[in-house]
Order: structure tokens, then sequence, then C-alpha cells
């Protein structure tokens, strides 16, 4: 009942791949994951990329492996997530523009 | 099929375009006006973050302790460094927010004391990295250019600010142990560690006897004028008219010209000679700045030299061939001289990719660490210092 409830829901529907809501739910997982990244306080570990060890007790492998997940999500969410966003609202607009286009001999 | 692909094509396209409208606008999320960074006169609310978590590191020995322990595992001489320029910013803080001195004072006083204490009781090698110990310095008693200047600057930072009479007899033994040292020495070239010779070192320790000088009357503009035409003529690589960074004390180099020394040398040596810093400045941000879609940073080598990321230069981002310690530095370098452009793109850089992080109106930079962060602070304030010097009014 509960999974057929989330599997109605269109934001958890498959989307057809590079569609305009495929690029959205792209961006919506991103953005979920950068912001438990961040609640969980991967940042401090970033001072890796100065040479210093994000927790004297975490010790540098582990420290360097969440640095490095956490850089990643972050560089994803404020550049990919923006250009994801960008590209699905240019796909929308160009659907709406070719339906209008289709529409516009049967109108007359 | 023919749809489907249409359809994957017209994504693809899609994603292009929207990343060429999104990259170039990437830096407006960062960019923030110069005042945020620098003010003249006062404090910026940059300069004022940053400083109370520095302030707050030094009220709270627990949370200093951690973040010392972090900073030694990797380099002891980041705790020193991460010392003095906390004590330089307040230093430079204490002008320009009088109602504040006495605050800024006694956390000078603090960290000096401490780090007297530290150098007698744990021996110098204690800020040293370990290699230190591996040769023998070739002029005995041992004695570390790099621990004397900044500890020299140090006090006599202090003194600028007031007058402290406990600390008139320990900047003068310093003074004379470095005059002394570089009267005896064929080229004027000091070590740091044995046998090795360091720019930056020189530079700190040289505005440190220009300091005593003011404070104390006493004058050394002879070996400050000779010191700086020997340099002019021998410690210059050739290509990028840069100074070159470290040098056996023969003169030979180690290491060619570096940003992560450069800035800070153009730094110092303006309070000795303006033209020859504002030359080392403009050819530094010729040869090593760079500003790409907004965001400023600063390569470690100009192109005519190459060399291998190390402990100074920190990683090195290839592609751009960023450098973040050459970047972190270039800050000190463009507040110096007045670059706000290349300042403006650098402060946009340090919001996007170093991590800030506020809390109770504290900041600090995760990317970074406390001599990173020192440092920074050290460019949101820096100028009042050199300035009382140089017009020499009355200490």
């Amino acid at each position: 009942m509960i999974k057929l409830f989330w599997q109605r829901l269109a934001v958890f529907q498959r989307a057809e791949f590079l569609s305009a809501r495929d690029l959205l739910q792209r961006a919506g997982a991103i953005s979920v994951l950068f912001l438990v990244a961040h609640v969980a306080g991967l940042r401090e570990f970033t001072s890796v990329l100065n040479g210093t060890v994000g927790s004297v007790a975490a010790g540098w492998k582990l420290s360097s492996f969440l640095a490095v997940i956490y850089i990643l999500l972050y560089l994803a969410f404020v550049i990919l997530v923006p250009i994801l966003i960008l590209a699905a609202m240019i796909l929308a607009v160009g659907q709406r523009f070719r339906r209008k286009q289709k529409a516009v001999p049967g109108d007359r | 099929m023919k749809s489907r692909i249409a359809k994957i094509l017209a994504g693809l396209a899609a994603l292009v375009v929207a990343a060429i409208i999104w990259l170039p606008c990437l830096h407006l999320l960062f960019a923030r006006p110069l005042s945020e960074f620098r003010q003249n006169p006062g404090l910026s609310p940059k300069a004022r973050q940053l400083a109370a978590r520095h302030l707050q590191l030094w009220t709270e020995p627990a949370l200093r302790e951690q973040e010392l322990k972090k900073m030694r595992a990797s380099n002891a001489e980041w705790d020193f460094m991460g010392r003095s320029y906390l004590v330089w910013s307040l230093a430079n803080m204490a002008l320009r927010d009088p109602p504040s001195k006495q605050l800024y004072l006694q956390t000078m006083d603090q960290i000096i004391d401490e780090t007297l204490r530290l150098e007698k009781q744990e021996g110098m090698y204690f800020f040293l990295m370990p290699y230190a110990k591996e040769r023998h310095y070739l002029v005995q008693p041992a004695h570390s250019l790099f621990l004397d200047g900044e500890i020299a600057l140090m006090l006599a930072a202090r003194r600028v600010v007031e007058e402290k009479p406990e600390y008139k007899p320990l900047l003068t033994e310093r003074v004379n142990v470095i005059v002394e040292r570089f009267q005896k020495s064929p080229r004027m070239l000091l070590e740091s560690y044995p046998d090795e010779c360091w720019m930056f070192d020189h530079c700190v320790a040289l505005d440190a006897i220009k300091m005593a000088d003011y404070l104390d009357g006493s004058d050394h503009s002879a070996l400050i004028r000779g010191w700086i035409a020997m340099a002019k003529q021998k410690l210059v690589h050739r290509d990028s008219g840069l100074l070159i960074s470290s040098f056996t004390t023969d003169g030979a180099p180690m290491a060619g010209p570096e940003g992560s020394s450069i800035w800070m040398v153009a730094h110092s040596l303006q309070l000795l000679d303006e033209d020859f810093a504002r030359d080392q400045y403009q050819r530094a941000r010729k040869e090593l700045g760079e500003i790409t879609l907004g965001f400023g940073y600063a390569h470690e080598w100009p192109e005519s030299w190459k060399g291998e990321a190390n402990i100074d230069s920190g990683p090195i981002i290839p592609g751009f061939e960023i450098s973040a310690g050459s970047s972190g530095m270039a800050f000190i370098g463009a507040g110096t001289f007045g670059d706000g452009k290349f300042l403006t793109s650098l402060a946009a850089t340090l919001d996007f990719a170093a991590f800030p992080s506020r809390t109770g109106g504290r900041l600090k930079y995760c990317a970074s660490n406390q001599v990173g962060d020192a440092a920074l602070l050290y460019a949101t304030t820096l100028g009042p210092l050199w300035q009382k010097v140089k017009t020499g009014g009355k200490p």
C-alpha cells in the first residue's frame, strides 16, 4: 500500500532518459545526497585539501575518503544541479513551443 | 527509435546550453563587495568573524589543543606561523579598532608569552619540521631565522601598538642576534634550517629590524639597503624577475620563485623598499595570478620554472594548476597593493571552494586550517602597522 503510494507520486516515477523530468529527478537526488552529507558534518573533513587531517581520531584514510565524498557532492550541487534544472526548463519550453506549432494548423 | 535518439540529442543539447549559461554566472553566487573583505578605515565583517573564531581558540584551551594537534600532525611550522599571523593581525586590528585594543593586546601577550615559553622549554626544534635535526646548522650556536624573525616581528608589532617594557629587552636581544649574524655572514644569508635559507624569513626579519629602529631609535638602514641590493643582484630568477624562495648559505638556489612565498615577500618588502615591493607584486600578479570565470586563484610557479607540489604549495589542482598555498597567500599581496579586482575574485573563490562555516558570528574555512585562516585574517587587516612605522610618527 505504502509502496503504491510512493510509486504514484510523479517525482518517483521512472522518467525517460534525459527528459525534463529525468533531469529534475537527478537534480533532486543530488540535492538530497548533498544535504545528507552536509548535515552529517562531512564539511569538516575538507581540511585534507590543505594537508591537515580532518579528524585525528578518524585518521588520514577515512578523513580523505569522507572529504572526497563531500567535495564531489558539493561540486555536483553548485555546478551540476543548476545546469540540470536549467536544461529541464529549456526542454520544457522547447516541448511547449513544438506543441504549440503542431496545434496551430489544426486550430484553423 | 529515431524519436528516442532525437530526444536524447535534445536533452544533451539542453545540457550544453544550460552549462554555457550557468558556468559564467556561477561566481555571482559567491561574489561580494570588496568592503565585505577589507575596509578602510575600520574592520570588515569578514575580519571580525575570522577574528572571533581565533579569539575563541585562545580562550578555550581544549578547542585550541584540538586544532593545533591536527596541524602539528602535518607540520609543526604551521603551529608557529598561526601564532605569528594572529599576533600581526591583532596588532593591525588594535590600530583599526581602538575601543577593542585592550582585548587584542591581552591576546597578543598571551600568544607571545606562550610561544616564548614553548621555545625555551622544548627548544627551537619544537616549531620546526623534523628534518631540521637531520643535519647540523653551519653557524653555531644554532639559530633559525624563521623563528627569530617572526618572534622579533611579533614583539615589535605588540610594542608599536602600545609599549610593553618587558618586551623591549626581548626584542633588542632577538634583533641583535639577527644583525650580528648578518654582519658575520659573507653573503648576508642566514639559515632557517641547516644550510637552507628562505626569502620569506629574511624579509620578515628585516621588517622586525626596521620596526626595532622605529621603536628604539637604532639605525640599521645601511644593513637593510645592502641586503636588498644583494638580493636584487643575486637572488632574482632571471626569466620571471621574481625573487627565489630558498637558497643555501652560499646563495645557490634551492627552490625557484614560488607563489606560497612571493606574495608575503612583496608585502614584507613594502616596509623596506616600496618600489621594489610593487615591482615584485606586479610581476607575481602577471606570472602567477589568474582570474577565470570570475574566480581568482594563483599558481605556485611561473611558466618558466617547473616545480613539484610540496607542503608549502599545497595540492596543485591539475588543468588550471591552482595552488592552494599560493592562492591563500595571494590575498596578502592583493590586500597590500590595493588590487581590488584580484582580491574580490580571490574572495569569491574562497567562498566557493574553501567551505566557509559560520557559527555564532565566528567564521572558519573548513578547507583551510588555523594558520590558513590566520593568514586570511592578516590579509583583511594589514596596513595600519606598516603605515605607522613608515610615516615615522612617535611610537
